[in-house]
């Protein structure tokens, strides 16, 4: 007998898992068919196929624009977080110190900090010491707002693996940094990967903290914030919509799938 | 497993941990901890986009805590933030119990799929929400099309109201939540559960007195994730919300807009904000932590 789920039980939880995949995925599939819709409100009945919204965002320079600037801020945020967040998970990981906790409060504070709040305190700041805003302002606002995502990635990862590997290292003569590099790096690669990937999806798709240290290079949210307000550019950013959404779709499972694959053959997980 | 639980037992590097430490707690330091000081000093007019000399005030404090309309529109924000964070854990909850003891070989594929649409832009799945509630929206001219409702008469308090807001909070929120829940019920040891059906409790007790407080920490940690973000939200608000949908969030966001802005007060407000979050997250965050200590 199953201690945990009754037949029924576990009949009735399956029907309630499909209806929220149903409600979590129904609006995603409007958007889908209404980027095809020919006509400038999405409404039912539907009026024809078109491929004009698709065309029009090809070809629109500002959005393009956007998405370059939105794409160097994730990339450069990202590279900064990883590596902010490998040195000190290093620390957390391998390291005793006094004061542990009270680091790692630290270093994981910027999760518990409205969005809102910390937007507005990055502002005077730079106002405070006369820095213009622009894509640097955005890159180091997403560095802190990544870093503790990947030291939540990358603490658990670097746990998992054998201390005595290092200790080896260390007594065959192998200094701090070529066991890093050599024994370490290979063994939480898959995992710097994770933290890279949570980084840059979160630095593309941010738009509260970046709204309030933008310079005149707009980012991709802060285009697409401004374009929904425009009722008549509606059925572009629906066909963005659509390809933004599918993109991310695809990299976010081809990651994990591939993650998972990689590390079965380091075995560094057991196989599941 | 927790094979490397332990430090290394010669930690050879202790010199190099400030090394190790010292760029990442500079970063927070200059960007985060700073930026927070400096809030302080514009909410009592140290610092001013007024020129000239101020004197110290807590005027900006005193305004608040008198019976201000930001009051007001606290505790609106917070109760609908907490009902959304509560409905969200509640329905999360069975989601994460059917994958961890469902027995599904595909679980994790099943995780994926539910987490998914949470790694998809966040702006996007709100404007999804905008083309169905409009009055010119999905929802309304499909229920006039199938003659459910005529064309004059459309649903107009689906799209800017505080129903719209809590929805969409909801829907954006729902697909992470599950993933702290799953993961302490995965860890939970399974036979505490059949030891409990040799002793003849039913699977409601079991569930009651074992599964429910063991995976305590979990639905803590789901509530927190929604609550925090929720609670100082303005994006949302401000794309589905309308004026009866407007939070707490909005007011801090456009007393720094280029409207009127007035930095002392909106200071004011978010330092307030943290001072009622900071503390809760760092209770919850205790109460979990000694429950998974007790067992």
């Amino acid at each position: 007998m199953d201690a945990a789920l009754s037949p029924n039980g576990r009949r009735l939880l399956r029907v309630l898992f499909f209806a929220v995949v149903v409600f979590l995925y129904a609006p995603i599939a409007i958007l889908l068919l209404f980027s095809f819709n020919d006509s400038v409100l999405p409404t039912f009945p539907l009026s024809g196929f078109t491929l004009t919204w698709y065309r029009q965002f090809v070809h629109d320079s500002e959005l393009r624009g956007a998405l370059e600037t939105s794409a160097l801020v994730a990339v450069l945020s990202s590279v900064g977080a990883v590596l902010l967040g490998t040195l000190a998970s290093v620390a957390l990981a391998r390291r005793r110190f006094r004061g542990r906790a009270a680091v790692s409060a630290v270093l994981l504070s910027p999760l518990v900090i409205p969005y809102v709040v910390f937007g507005i305190a990055l502002l005077l700041l730079f106002h405070t010491f006369g820095v213009q805003r622009s894509v640097a302002t955005v890159v180091i606002g997403h560095i802190v707002i990544s870093l503790p995502y990947t030291i939540l990635v990358l603490v658990p990862r670097l746990q998992q693996i054998d201390v005595e590997l290092e200790e080896a290292a260390y007594d065959l003569g192998a200094g701090p940094f070529s066991t890093f590099r050599l024994v370490v790096l290979p063994l939480i690669l898959p995992a710097i990967f994770s933290a890279f990937l949570i980084a840059l999806t979160t630095s593309f798709d941010e738009y509260a903290v970046a709204s309030f240290v933008v310079g005149t290079r707009i980012t991709f949210p802060i285009y697409l914030y401004g374009a929904l307000r425009f009722p008549s550019r509606l059925p572009e950013v629906i066909a963005v919509a659509v390809v933004v959404i599918t993109v991310s779709l695809l990299v976010v499972i081809g990651a994990e799938v591939g993650r998972r694959r990689v590390e079965r053959r380091l075995g560094v997980i057991d196989p599941v | 497993m927790g094979r490397g639980e332990g430090q290394l037992k010669r930690p050879r590097l202790d010199l190099a941990t400030p090394g190790l430490l010292g760029l990442p707690l500079a970063w927070l330091a200059a960007f985060f901890i700073v930026p927070i000081a400096i809030v302080g000093a514009y909410s009592v007019d140290a610092l001013s986009i007024v020129p000239g000399k101020h004197p110290l005030t807590l005027d900006g404090w005193r305004d608040l805590l008198h019976g201000s309309v930001y009051l007001g529109l606290f505790w609106k924000s917070m109760k609908m933030s907490l009902v959304v964070s509560g409905v969200v854990v509640v329905l999360a909850y069975p989601l994460a119990y059917f994958l961890a003891f469902s027995g599904t070989k595909r679980k994790y594929v099943l995780l994926l799929i539910l987490i998914a649409p949470f790694l998809t832009s966040y702006l996007l799945r709100v404007l999804a929400w905008k083309v169905i509630l409009g009055s010119q929206g999905v929802v309304n001219t499909f229920l006039v099309w199938i003659g459910l409702r005529s064309p004059d008469d459309p649903i107009s308090a689906l799209l800017y109201s505080r129903f719209a807001v809590m929805l969409v909070l909801a829907y954006i929120w729902l697909p992470f939540v599950a993933l702290p829940i799953f993961v302490s019920l995965e860890s939970l040891d399974t036979r505490l559960l059949e030891a409990a059906s040799d002793l003849g409790a039913t699977r409601w007790q079991a569930f009651l007195r074992i599964t429910l407080p063991l995976s305590l920490p979990g639905i803590v940690a789901a509530f927190l994730f929604i609550f925090i973000p929720t609670v100082g939200e303005f994006v949302t608000p401000s794309l589905v919300g309308g004026t009866s949908g407007y939070m707490y969030g909005n007011q801090i966001s456009d007393l720094f807009g280029t409207g009127f802005p007035d930095w002392r007060t909106g200071s004011v407000l978010a330092l307030f904000l943290l001072a009622v979050v900071v503390p809760l997250t760092v209770v919850f965050a205790r109460v979990s932590r000694t429950e998974r200590v007790a067992h």
